[in-house]
């Protein structure tokens, strides 16, 4: 066998190995989401707050973003500032919806946290973790901004803190809010 | 008095036989939801299936499987809805497209270039190997010689 070819089936086998790596015992929170460029689920639950039923539905034709969290959730509450901060970024935007979605939570434990963090924008409760399925979620916190037409253009999964804050102001909602395509 | 014991054996044979329908059709279901969930990946654990995994998103996606087939959603359809929303990574057996083939066709793709590698290996080493010289024996001294042709004299 020539020094080449034992090259060749060395650099093949590697590279076999690590595509088996990948698929078996790989990160899932690397794996290109599906769901962008695809209709956003049409959600709805129990207001945590009020218990009050919330639907996606009466936000149609405004960009939504939509943060799944938890109050057991570390990086949650690492993201939770930002999100009161970027809620009022955009809060006076007539098009701009905020929503959170509570994810294997309990109840009170899910008031508790907002009640200690603060809450500012509507928040529903996933009872059965359907709203999770139905947006692909693999954990908490995840993040998506559904644009006017309901089609999901970005999903973004762990915290929302520096230049992943900076990225979705700027190059995502900004871009979506003034009708042109994101930047990003 | 008749109309009574009529009534009466109807009930006997009426309730035991619609109690062990629902037992048979509870299992189907169960069957049904075991079935469809060895075949859907847990998203949150590594290698484990929906069906085996005690993560509580394993849990609610076996609830998810539980009410589609209730539903009356067929298999394929549970498992697309599923595909759908998680792409490939979802499925313990990868669907048969693009890159997956890799994984597809990886073992025998192995297998036979292995076998040719070896085939060659083989045959080289043989050609290469010195062949056994024909043993000569050393001619028979004269004393030898002499004995054994006593002998067969004899």
């Amino acid at each position: 066998m020539t020094r080449t070819t034992q090259i060749t089936i060395l650099i093949v086998l590697l590279g076999l190995l690590s595509l088996f790596y990948q698929g078996l015992w790989g990160d899932p929170r690397h794996i290109p989401p599906i769901l962008i460029g695809t209709k956003a689920p049409i959600f709805e639950g129990p207001d945590v707050e009020s218990g009050e039923p919330l639907s996606s539905k009466k936000y149609q034709g405004k960009v939504i973003l939509v943060n799944f969290w938890a109050s057991w959730c570390q990086e949650c509450k690492v993201e939770h500032n930002n999100l009161l901060k970027l809620y009022d970024e955009f809060k006076d935007h007539p098009e701009f919806i905020m929503l959170g979605i509570n994810y294997q939570d309990e109840m009170p434990k899910a008031r508790a946290y907002l009640k200690q963090y603060g809450s500012s924008f509507p928040h529903v409760r996933d009872v059965k973790g359907a709203l999770a399925i139905d947006f692909g979620v693999y954990g908490v916190p995840e993040t998506f901004v559904i644009d006017q037409k309901g089609v999901i253009r970005h999903k973004w999964i762990g915290p929302i803190v520096g230049d992943v804050y900076t990225n979705l102001t700027n190059k995502i909602l900004t871009p979506l809010l003034n009708k042109s395509a994101p930047t990003i | 008095m008749a109309r009574l014991f009529s009534i009466l054996l109807i009930l006997c044979f009426a309730f035991p036989y619609s109690g062990l329908a629902k037992i048979v059709d509870e299992t189907e279901i169960d069957e049904k939801v075991r079935e469809i969930a060895k075949t859907l990946r847990c998203t949150v654990c590594q290698t484990e299936n929906i069906w085996e995994s005690g993560a509580p998103l394993a849990h609610q996606m076996r609830d998810a499987v539980r009410e589609r087939v209730i539903q009356g959603q067929s298999a394929e359809e549970i498992r697309e809805y599923f595909h759908s929303r998680y792409g490939d990574y979802i499925m313990m057996e990868p669907p048969k497209h693009g890159m997956n083939w890799l994984i597809w066709l990886a073992p025998f793709i192995l297998l036979l270039g292995g076998g040719i590698l070896l085939w060659r290996e083989v045959k080289r080493w043989v050609t290469r190997s010195p062949k056994p010289e024909a043993k000569v024996s050393p001619p028979l001294d004269e004393k030898s010689q002499r004995r054994i042709q006593q002998e067969l004299n004899l």
